[in-house]
């Protein structure tokens, strides 16, 4: 295989903060957003801030990822802004591995496995969603042409070879 | 392969939800006050029809929120999803 359609690379240097809070609590709302200089995505969507991105998990839910380096310290902010609100800020970066996938065939390899529509139209940059692909549970999001693709760590392993074997045919590299 | 609607996702394939069996079962406000018939009729005893369902569905895989869902046994139509 001359040129690769898929590149693949684990991004070793993330964060993961999940945060839960009710959306209709205003105050809580406020926290968060000065805290992160953008506002809490809706349904199925991702903000991002710098090196901040927020995937929305569910109605009260939300993933927090930045870098490994200022997690303690987004995590102090948020801990901080939200005291004594009805909330749960948790730093869960040990149990999940992040994924970048990028190249011209991701979405016919990430199809392969996954049951929702993939379609540029149905699947759009911003887009997040926490799906099944090849049976292991994912977090699935879009920014730009770059899919990220976040799993529990003791699926990554098996979850890198599914890539290896189902994106042979696309020549999938990893870097 | 049934699609299901999530009242916060849409519309998902079957393989992302897990069943919760009928809806709507209380929880008795005062179990000591119960036989043991009453007992096993909470625990046991659902309605099982051939038609119309009231039914709780958790979408597992995806925003893990349980929700109620009108679901036609005979047909598997379903007509409603809504949250709890
Ligand atoms: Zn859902």
């Amino acid at each position: 295989m001359s040129e690769a359609l898929i590149t693949a690379k684990v991004l070793h240097d993330c964060g993961h903060i999940n945060l839960r809070g009710r959306r209709n609590d205003a105050a809580f709302v406020a926290a968060v957003e000065s805290v992160c200089a953008t506002s809490l995505p809706q349904a199925l969507t991702t903000a991002a801030s710098g090196d901040l991105r927020i995937y929305w998990l569910g109605p009260d839910e939300w993933s927090l990822v930045t870098t490994a380096e200022k997690t303690a310290a987004l995590l102090a902010a948020l801990n901080g802004a939200t005291a004594g609100m009805h909330v749960a800020v948790n730093d869960l970066s040990a149990a999940f591995v992040t994924l970048a996938l990028g190249g011209s065939k991701v979405r016919e390899l990430l199809a392969k496995g996954c049951t929702i529509d993939l379609h540029p139209a149905a699947f759009a940059s911003g887009a997040c969603a926490h799906t099944g692909l090849a049976k292991a549970g994912v977090l699935l999001a879009l920014q730009h042409v770059e899919f990220r693709l976040i799993v529990r760590r003791s699926f990554a392993d098996y979850l890198l070879q599914w890539l290896h074997r189902s994106g042979a045919e696309y020549g999938i590299e990893f870097v | 392969m049934l699609l299901i609607k999530c009242p916060h996702c849409g519309e998902r394939a079957e393989t992302e939800f897990s069943y919760g069996g009928e809806a709507g079962i209380q929880r008795p406000a005062n179990p000591d006050a119960l036989n043991d018939a009453e007992w096993a009729d909470y625990l046991f005893n659902r309605k099982n029809p051939r038609g119309m369902h009231a039914e709780l569905w958790n979408h597992a895989q995806g925003c893990r929120r349980w929700f109620r869902v009108e679901r036609d046994t005979v047909s598997y139509l379903i007509s409603d999803s809504r949250e709890l």
